[in-house]
């Protein structure tokens, strides 16, 4: 395997992917003061106008930078057509916005950042495919991204027929669709993807050796089962593939966290860092939220499904996310500034680059917030909800803050 | 002709950005030799197949030895995956510090 020099995107390129993401974050985190726990549900339009603007606009944006990056890393290949990523981010924003204003306030728009946001996605599809078509020996993780960025088209099919029914465009059961969408997407797309990618990077910054890698092989072909059995209950209205498909999923996010542990377990690097605790914090959120998710099949109720959602989206996602950040972006600049300075001047360490004060900082506020947002849903709480976002919030300010320092490093 | 020490000496300018150490402390470099008319061989692996570093670190090594040492004529480099790298193969000080055993001062580095 050689990944050479030339099969890396420039940092221009791959910047506003993060910078745009982050930006989204902070507004998404500030636009939480706007609701009332006591009195939101999860399809209320002001819930789904939000949730398509972290979504799209941080989670997806943020992935779909990163893979500019990682893509080549993983599929040993260099890209299709790299020049893609200037349209794809800036069709990604505005499209998002345009179906925020379509949830908050004006349904007309709604299609249309729907198709925005679907050409947008199809382009990166289209590009994702054309590499994976280059490669000449498949892996499990190449096998990843390929499942990924299959449920990741047909969320978007789903997607869109739901944004013209919402429209009245079609007359369609948006209901029908609607956890066949989520799933796609939310655990086709983001869950696989994250997978898939965890598999390459924690052992890389772990320097994790010689450990089975059958967990993790289940794991990825249980929730792909168990997507496709969400997928075809909407489709056939089976509660029998509904529930097949939430058990092959549990199953198989057992199976993920078990394998994480075996990484951690082998590691070399003992090493405390910014990272380390965000992926330990970001996997407790996950297992408290796999056991709420246990619940609630038993015990259906929207405060548990707020609660699980606010764990998996700020807990989970987010600090996987932001965790990644701290890794990623020092190690883009240095690719980019410092290292054909190599061998001719002193060249500072990725770990020099690192605001090592605010990052903890961000973490500590963060943290506090996702557990104080937590229990102030559980509780009903408003204030406490409140108090938890605003500690959010100043996270979030954080987190924008590093991402600058290390994107102006010198 | 150079020795295996002095080859190894001036790769051992090379640091991975990632972890800090040179890559002769990391346990990288297997081999090297040199022949009589001044050519270099060096066998060395990476601590993981998806390194996004890889052709740089080869071409930092390559660098390094041509920098380092006069009248070196060509550098090549082989990258193996066998015997896979492991932290055995690294020396006690990197061992040490990446197992975490380090001083009070910098223990409490780690969050502020």
């Amino acid at each position: 395997m050689a990944i050479s020099q030339e099969f890396a995107p420039p940092f221009k390129l791959i910047a506003p992917y993060f910078v745009i993401g982050v930006i989204v974050y902070v507004f998404s985190v500030f636009f939480l003061f706007n609701f009332d726990i006591t009195l939101i549900s999860h399809l209320d339009s002001s819930v789904l106008s939000w949730i398509h603007f972290l979504l799209l606009g941080f989670v997806m944006m943020i992935i779909f930078g990163a893979m500019a990056q990682l893509v080549p890393v993983v599929l040993e290949v260099g890209h299709f057509a790299v020049e893609l990523y200037y349209i794809i981010y800036p069709l990604l924003f505005i499209g998002t916005i345009m179906m925020v204003a379509g949830f908050g306030f004006s349904p007309q728009l709604l299609p249309y950042g729907g198709v925005v946001v679907l050409i947008s996605l199809a382009i990166f599809i289209f590009e994702t495919f054309m590499t994976i078509k280059r490669v000449k020996k498949f892996n499990l993780v190449m096998t990843s991204v390929a499942l990924a960025n299959g449920f990741l088209f047909f969320g978007l099919i789903f997607g869109l027929i739901m944004a013209l029914g919402y429209a009245g465009v079609v007359s369609v059961d948006i209901s029908t669709f609607l956890n066949a969408h989520i799933y796609l997407v939310f655990i086709g797309y983001v869950g696989i993807t994250i997978m898939g990618m965890s598999m390459v990077l924690i052992p890389m910054f772990w320097l994790s050796h010689s450990f089975s890698w059958k967990p993790i092989t289940y794991a990825l072909w249980l929730i792909s089962f168990g997507v496709v059995s969400i997928s075809l209950s909407s489709i056939f209205d089976s509660l029998y593939l509904e529930n097949t498909g939430y058990f092959l999923t549990l199953i198989a996010l057992f199976l993920y966290f078990y394998q994480m542990f075996i990484i951690y377990k082998t590691r070399v690097r003992v090493e405390n860092d910014i990272y380390l605790r965000s992926i330990v914090f970001s996997y407790i959120a996950m297992w408290i939220s796999l056991i709420l998710g246990v619940l609630y099949l038993f015990i259906p109720s929207q405060t548990v499904l707020l609660a699980i959602g606010w764990l998996i989206i700020f807990g989970y996602v987010t600090f996987i996310i932001n965790g990644h950040l701290y890794k990623i972006v020092p190690f883009l600049v240095w690719f980019e500034r410092f290292s054909p300075l190599v061998g001719k001047e002193e060249v500072p360490m990725l770990n020099d680059m690192l605001p090592r004060r605010s990052s903890n900082l961000q973490f500590i506020f963060s943290a506090c917030g996702v557990i104080l947002g937590f229990i102030g849903i559980l509780m009903q709480n408003n204030e406490l909800f409140k108090a938890g976002v605003s500690f959010l919030f100043i996270g979030s300010v954080f987190i924008l803050k590093d991402l600058i320092y290390m994107i102006r490093f010198r | 002709m150079y020795s295996k020490e002095e080859i190894f000496k001036a790769i051992s300018t090379v640091k991975d950005p990632e972890v800090g150490f040179n890559l002769v402390e990391m346990g990288l470099i297997y081999d090297a030799t040199c022949d009589e008319d001044n050519s270099v061989l060096v066998t060395m692996t990476l601590s993981t197949k998806a390194c996004p570093l890889h052709q740089m670190i080869v071409q930092w090594v390559k660098e390094a030895v041509m920098r380092e040492l006069d009248d070196i004529k060509v550098v090549a480099v082989e990258v193996v995956w066998e015997p896979e790298w492991n932290i055995t193969m690294a020396d006690e000080n990197v061992k040490e510090k990446l197992s975490g055993k380090m001083g009070k001062e910098e223990k409490k580095d780690i969050w502020f």
